[in-house]
């Protein structure tokens, strides 16, 4: 059973009009779980209900089956640690005196905290690495380290649960990371149990084990951060059209971060040429705006694209469309061989003369080192390549250089037409265009920063 | 690594662990009123030496003591000076712990106990008596009494507003103070100018002139009570400062221990009121002063505040009755001298309170 159970939870500050209407949450022992939306969706008013400051006209808060709303207050405060969001203290009380104040529901009225109670606030204050702050002024503090102090207290409150109202707001991005870092250290390795109200989906995604999406008080979503986080979703609960950005991780496509969806902004000294859409069905007006450009500085684009999208296609769309309005053409382009329905060499072309010749074949399976390579590559065929490269530098001026494509040889190992690319860094033509593969853009935009991507795949 | 905090053996909880002389301060300010009182004893129109002061106080356990000392100095000690230096120190320590506690529950340094118009109702009270021409029972009694009935329609006001209900009742309390204020100033405006009008600027301007034996037994029992009700829960101020959210976090019930608070604070500054007058500024210099010696920390600043409290009125009020040639008020005094060391308070002490 989960160790905090909230359900059906209906809470109202003005009668008859509900900020939390029908939510049921749970959270278990050694669980983070995120409570997100809009301004006024009611994450602050539901974590009051569990911290059972605020009692729900409807539904319970079951803390180990327990109702929270019946417990006497010190006695909920045993258990549920609440951590308001950060404010400014009037008093600057020492750092061990902030924490000590964490033992007063273990505490009566007229009780003052004692050697046992200093020394679980002393502990508390190791867990979130601050011992060596006992003796400074808590307003001294930045935001980061005085919402560590508050997590200390939590902790010195030895309670199972900790609710936390926005603890990254007002922190910058190392704190914020600091801060649920080590809530969610304390989570995985004291079985505590943690509810956070955020504004913050990224902090989710990095720290939740659940999200609950809050929307005008009800329920949007609730479930585990990658399928309840979705674009859809996200942009209901904000009420703004939102983009998830994700990356593959061991195999499996994972959401890295949340962003507003807007038109991507064009940095101005590109803004000529800048890619569009259009473009990848029309190759002779990206053309004709990359040459109206590198007329006065070189443009180069890389093209890339899954495999079987057309890049090399695109590419000799384009140098067709640049032959046709007159301008000269240079460099190499490696045609596949099909034979029998299987691609079973690959050509090289030089563009400027057309002349072709074998540049690969696939090994055969009895060779050795097939396991590394599929294609043995001949050497000549690579120099006569590097040298069309070369002469396309040397030559008396190139208006379009297209290399088809680039690959692991001259990223990775360092070989094939790296020995030619002099030409693309003498910038002897006014537009290059590079083909590589989707993995290896990075590798190529490390080695021309300016560069722009064509992504035949858009 | 930090030695481990030395532990004051005097129920003061932890001791400051900050430099050696901060420890001594604290020492020598819950020292400081017996030796001032001891003092003061002696000074006056008439001078005592010490010894003799302290021979006349024992006499009155052991008649013995006071052998070989002037039957009027034991007079002037025992039934003039004492009953005077006695209230001075009780009053002072009551204003001075009053003003703590309404800082700390109120979270915010710059107030005092009448923030909720006690002094104002009291300062009514004793001039519509004085105005009626009561003696000086009548005039403390209606200046308690509606001191207490100011800070009564305080709270019934801030019931009109269940949202923020320390935000209502300081609202409340700032106009139950400027309502009675009026009608003081009221009443000052159809007193007899000869003869009544006199009597009530004086009292309002406070002062322990004519305080007797017959003064000290209400405000002694007011102002231990109270004062013995704060110590013991000296420690859950720090948590009540804190702010109700907060301190409801922590389990408390806020808004039920502040009205706890705010009765008792009122009773000892009312009986404060009515036998000293209006005596401002103790409740605000006081509670800075200490905070600089002994930190935030409630489990020293009441004791502390206490002790200072009471020390510095004592002073003042020494100096009020001796060194100036015709007494000043004390309510004059203590803002003469209050709010300059008010002033130098806050410049030093600007990285918090």
């Amino acid at each position: 059973m989960a160790r905090l159970n909230a359900s059906g939870i209906e809470f109202a500050y003005v009668a008859g009009k509900p900020v939390v209407e029908g939510v049921s949450v749970t959270v278990d022992a050694g669980e983070v779980v995120f409570l997100l939306g809009h301004n006024g969706s009611g994450k602050s008013s539901l974590l009051g209900c569990l911290a059972g400051v605020h009692r729900p006209s409807a539904g319970r808060v079951l803390l180990d089956g327990e109702d929270v709303h019946a417990m006497s207050a010190p006695a909920r405060a045993r258990r549920l640690g609440m951590i308001p969001q950060l404010h400014v203290a009037a008093f600057a009380y020492d750092v061990l005196e902030v924490v000590l104040m964490g033992r007063a529901p273990h505490l009566g009225t007229f009780e003052a905290p004692g050697a046992e109670d200093e020394a679980i606030a002393l502990d508390a204050l190791a867990l979130v690495g601050l011992t060596d702050f006992r003796d400074r002024r808590y307003t001294e503090l930045s935001g980061g380290e005085r919402q560590l102090v508050m997590v200390a207290r939590g902790l010195a409150q030895r309670c199972d649960v900790l609710l936390m109202d926005e603890p990254d707001a007002h922190l910058d991005p190392r704190n914020q990371f600091r801060v649920l870092e080590v809530v969610s250290d304390l989570a995985r390795q004291r079985g505590l149990a943690v509810v956070i109200a955020s504004h913050a989906p990224n902090s989710a995604l990095m720290f939740a084990d659940r999200v609950l999406l809050l929307r005008h008080g009800r329920t949007l979503a609730m479930g585990g951060v990658a399928e309840t986080l979705d674009e859809e979703r996200l942009t209901a609960a904000y009420g703004m059209p939102t983009e998830v950005v994700t990356k593959v991780v061991a195999g499996r496509r994972v959401p890295r971060a949340i962003l507003p969806r807007r038109i991507d902004r064009v940095p101005e000294e590109l803004e000529t040429i800048a890619v569009q859409r259009a473009d990848v069905e029309r190759p002779g007006a990206l053309l004709d705006r990359a040459f109206a450009a590198g007329a006065e500085r070189p443009q180069r684009l890389i093209v890339t694209g899954a495999r079987g999208t057309g890049k090399s296609l695109w590419c000799a769309a384009v140098a067709e469309a640049a032959r046709a309005r007159g301008l000269r053409v240079a460099g190499v382009s490696s045609p596949a061989v099909i034979e029998g329905g299987r691609k079973t060499a690959i050509d090289l072309v030089d563009l400027r003369t057309g002349e072709r010749r074998r540049l690969a074949e696939v090994r055969r399976a009895d060779e050795p080192g097939t396991a590394t390579q599929r294609w043995r590559f001949a050497e000549p065929a690579l120099a006569w390549g590097n040298e069309a490269l070369r002469a396309a530098a040397a030559g008396p001026g190139t208006d379009l250089l297209l290399v088809d494509e680039l690959g692991p040889l001259e990223f990775v190992r360092g070989e094939g037409f790296l020995a030619g690319l002099a030409a693309m860094d003498a910038r002897r033509y006014a537009v290059a265009l590079v083909v590589v593969r989707p993995a290896l853009v990075d590798e190529a935009l490390r080695r021309w920063p300016d560069a722009l991507v064509v992504d035949v795949e858009d | 690594m930090a030695s481990e905090p030395a532990r004051a053996t005097v129920g003061l909880g932890r001791a400051p662990v900050g430099p050696r002389w901060a420890r001594l301060a604290l020492a020598a300010g819950l020292a400081s009123p017996l030796v001032v009182a001891l003092v003061a004893l002696g000074l006056g129109y008439y001078p005592i030496p010490v010894v003799d002061v302290a021979r006349s106080l024992l006499s009155a356990a052991v008649p013995a003591a006071a052998d070989g000392v002037p039957e009027v100095a034991r007079l002037l000690v025992l039934e003039v000076r004492l009953p005077r230096v006695l209230a001075a120190l009780l009053i002072g320590a009551a204003l001075a712990v009053t003003g703590v506690v309404f800082q700390g529950i109120f979270t915010n340094p710059l107030v005092d106990a009448n923030l909720l118009g006690v002094t104002s109702g009291a300062g009514f009270g004793a001039a519509l008596a004085l105005l009626l021409g009561g003696g000086t029972p009548w005039v403390q009694a209606a200046a308690f009494g509606f001191g207490l009935l100011a800070v009564t329609l305080a709270f019934l006001g801030s019931r009109l507003y269940r949202t923020a209900p320390m935000i209502v009742l300081t609202l409340m309390g700032i106009l139950v103070g400027s309502l009675f204020g009026s009608l003081t100033s009221l009443l000052k405006y159809v007193a007899d100018p000869l003869d009544a009008l006199p009597a009530i600027t004086f009292w309002l301007l406070g002062g322990l002139t004519g305080v007797g034996w017959r003064d000290v037994p209400a405000l002694l029992l007011l102002t231990g009570v109270g004062a013995a009700f704060f110590f013991l829960v000296r420690w859950r101020l720090n948590v009540l400062s804190l702010g109700d959210a907060e301190a409801t976090a922590l389990g408390m019930r806020p808004l039920r221990m502040k009205f706890g608070l705010i009765v008792v604070a009122t009773l000892m500054t009312a009986i404060a009121v009515s036998v000293g007058g209006v005596i401002g500024w103790v409740g605000l210099v006081v509670p800075h002063a200490a905070r600089i010696v002994v930190g935030p920390d409630h489990r020293r600043l009441v004791p502390m505040s206490l002790a200072l409290g009471a020390t510095f009125l004592l002073l003042i009020d020494t100096v009020s009755r001796t060194l100036l040639p015709s007494e000043v008020p004390l309510g004059v005094l203590t803002g003469l001298i209050g709010v300059p060391i008010l002033v130098v308070l806050l410049r030093r002490n600007r990285t918090g309170w």
